[in-house]
């Protein structure tokens, strides 16, 4: 634990079973969460409830163009400097999802889309529904986090 | 106080920056923005019974939101939509969930999709809507004009003015805006000029228009009305379709106001004015090009067809040009005029009708609704809708406030 | 009570700090502790944090120091069944709270979903324990 400590991303960003098993490992889960805090706990800019300005929708055009919706723009300058910081993904399909951030199904595609392409090792999984698919879940997720560990030891 | 409280129903405005423009539109007309409380089981029962299968969550909450609202568990006094501009699935549950609030509830809905670039002033105008729709219900419910009333719509190019008696329209006055008292002096004796009466006869005068304020106090008026509520319910009135769905367009000198309305009432509202080419404008040089008067340009326009006139561009500097060339080389006026009413309603869709959900019919007004070319290609643009020019479609606003008014002023009461 | 949404909230110099943080603790079904004994165990820590007792267990919200070093040793009461998330408002932020906005905010309901299945999470952990401890005692 420590030094081969690795950023990694998951999908749903906000997920608490995702973040709380790499937390466990000793990881680094790169939630949304703390990205919101760095929005809201500038008191500079004067646009609460998230303090997402005019100016963020714009700052989201290094992920998507002019031509995308600006909720889309404005979800990204947020979900995409977690990509861009992320040595590894998981990503969940058919999880729950909450409203806000992760409440634009475009947002989200675009995000598991750029995950998928960046070249880092991903984990894909289905959101479990029973016991046994949960055993699975929590298996595959302990040895994805196994894999990476042996790869950052080897390097 | 009492505020009229608005809910929001939308996707998330606050991702697009503007939650704050929202915020500050709706406390300007002494209103406040609530959302709706629901539960999980809530969200998950309400989704099922609407039927629309969202990807998006966000629009999952906003259909259980509305949800909300048509069983009653929040109580909200008008209801505001939004989405974001260009989106495909959230403009089509915005239009749905319209739908099922109106055709569930008598409460207000406005909607609206938006960019970053939304600002509390295009707003304003939506929230005063609302919040007058929500206070002056009584008012909007009027289908019938009685006693004698005035009507004065002051522009930013023309003032109009109308004088009704007994549901009937008895004198129209119009003259280009200068001075606004002087202006709708002016108007208002032409009007009178029509009739046997004079001020001292009047029950009471409603007043519209960028000039409303000032007319009103002026003149003592019983109503001073925004100018969309005015127009609606005047257009409405005049096309004989007070129940029902509508959509009233109005292409002017300068800008261009397009407007959806239910009921009599209006729920979604575009306004634009920064392309000449897209306004009456274009017409007027046009007209002056091909050396006819405005009032024969519709006319002419009819007979001639669009496509035999050359025009690469829609702009008012290089389209007009276009024409000129067009009838150098031989080409016949009729065409050009119907190439030039072909462009201003292709640009006006452009521009402003594709951001709206268009219903029939499209009741036409302002001047340029006398140009019967221009209808006909606002026609034609739509896929053949049927569209329909009321008399007086010229003076809209100005029958709106004589309309509105009537029941509210007793100025011969005191005598 | 205003149901203002876009309020100027009125917080704390702490709040404002980049360096608090807030997180979420959640027992989930099964577990050996109860919500009270986590609260006491906090408070038992002696560490310069808020600590506020919630519909789903607690939050805690301090310097991201003593957060982390408080979660290292709630964990230990019940390794498998306490779960942890972090929040990016504050405790009580008015921006945030549905005391102020009329309605829930909008990860609740996801943690709701999430929360049915937290109890197979913790029965996975278990066994994922039993059988480390099993595989050392064979190898033994």
């Amino acid at each position: 634990m420590g030094e081969n400590m690795v950023k990694i991303a998951v999908y749903p960003p906000n997920s608490l079973i995702l973040a709380d098993l790499l937390e466990r490992r000793g990881h680094t889960p790169l939630v949304l969460q703390k990205q919101i805090r760095q929005k809201i706990k500038d008191p500079e800019i004067d646009s609460p409830p998230m303090n997402i300005t005019e100016e963020d929708p714009i700052k989201g055009l290094k992920y998507a163009a002019i031509e995308v919706p600006s909720g889309v723009r404005g979800r990204m300058s947020i979900i995409g400097p977690i990509i861009d910081e992320a040595e590894a993904a998981i990503v969940v399909d058919g999880a729950p999802y909450g409203f806000g951030c992760i409440g634009c199904a475009r947002t989200n595609e675009l995000s598991i889309f750029l995950l998928r392409n960046k070249g880092i090792p991903v984990l894909e999984l289905n959101y479990p529904t029973n016991q046994d698919e949960t055993y699975v879940m929590v298996n595959q997720i302990n040895e994805f986090v196994d894999s990476l560990e042996q790869t950052a030891e080897e390097e | 106080m009492w505020k009229v409280k608005i809910a929001l129903v939308s996707c998330g405005t606050e991702y697009s920056g503007i939650q704050k423009e929202i915020e500050k539109a709706a406390n300007k007309f002494g209103a406040e923005i609530i959302l709706p409380e629901i539960d999980l089981d809530y969200i998950d029962e309400s989704y099922e019974k609407f039927g629309f299968s969202a990807q998006s969550s966000s629009l999952k909450l906003m259909i259980a939101r509305a949800m909300a609202i048509v069983e009653g568990r929040s109580k909200p006094d008008a209801v505001f939509i939004a989405t974001c501009f260009r989106c495909a699935e959230a403009a089509l549950v915005r239009n749905e969930v319209r739908r099922f609030i109106q055709n569930n509830t008598r409460i207000p809905v406005v909607t609206y999709s938006f960019t970053e670039r939304t600002k509390a002033d295009e707003l304003f105008i939506r929230m005063e809507a609302l919040a007058t729709t929500v206070t002056r219900r009584n008012i909007l419910a009027r289908e019938k004009q009685e006693g004698l009333t005035l009507g004065l719509d002051s522009g930013s190019t023309t003032t109009k003015a109308v004088v009704m008696e007994n549901n009937e329209v008895i004198g129209t006055g119009w003259t280009s805006t200068k001075d606004i008292i002087e202006s709708a002096k002016t108007a208002a004796a032409e009007a009178f000029g029509q009739t046997d009466y004079d001020w001292d006869d009047l029950d009471g005068i409603g007043t519209t228009g960028y000039g409303r304020f000032t007319m009103g106090q002026e003149f003592g008026a019983e109503l001073i009305q925004e100018e969309l509520s005015v127009n609606a319910k005047g257009a409405v009135y005049l096309a004989d379709c007070q129940k029902g769905e509508a959509t009233v367009l109005d292409i002017g000198g300068m800008d261009n106001k397009v407007i959806t309305v239910n009921n009599g009432i209006p729920d979604n509202f575009t306004m634009g004015g920064i392309c000449a080419g897209a306004s009456g404008r274009f017409l007027d040089m046009t007209s002056r090009r091909l050396d006819v008067d405005i009032t024969e340009l519709g006319p002419l326009a009819v007979q001639g067809d669009w496509r035999k006139a050359m025009l690469n561009s829609y702009c008012i500097v290089f389209g007009i040009q276009d024409l000129v060339t067009t009838l150098a080389a031989g080409g016949s006026k009729a065409d050009v005029a119907a190439a030039a009413c072909h462009s201003v309603s292709e640009q006006v869709y452009e521009q402003q009708l594709q951001e709206i959900d268009i219903r029939e019919p499209l009741i036409q007004v302002g001047g340029t609704s006398l140009i019967s070319g221009l209808v006909k290609a606002v026609s034609e643009t739509l896929g053949g809708i049927e569209v329909i020019v009321p008399e007086y479609s010229q003076h809209i606003g100005a029958v709106g406030a004589a309309l509105l008014v009537s029941g509210m002023g007793h100025r011969q009461d005191n005598k | 009570m205003s149901q203002n949404l876009t309020m100027s909230p009125d917080l704390g110099k702490e709040d404002w700090d980049p360096d608090v943080i807030t997180r979420m603790i959640f027992i989930g079904p099964g577990a050996h502790v109860s919500e009270q004994e986590i609260v006491s165990e906090f408070h038992m820590l002696d560490l310069p944090l808020t600590i506020k007792n919630t519909c789903y267990g607690s939050m805690i919200s301090g310097k991201s120091e003593d957060v982390y070093k408080a979660i290292e040793e709630i964990r230990k009461l019940d390794p498998n069944h306490i779960f942890t998330k972090e929040r990016g408002f504050a405790p009580g932020d008015p921006r945030r709270c549905r005391g102020h906005r009329f309605g829930p905010r909008e990860g609740f309901h996801q943690m709701e979903k999430e929360y049915r299945i937290l109890g197979f999470v913790a029965e996975a952990l278990v066994d994922e324990f039993k059988k480390i401890m099993d595989d050392c005692i064979e190898n033994k």
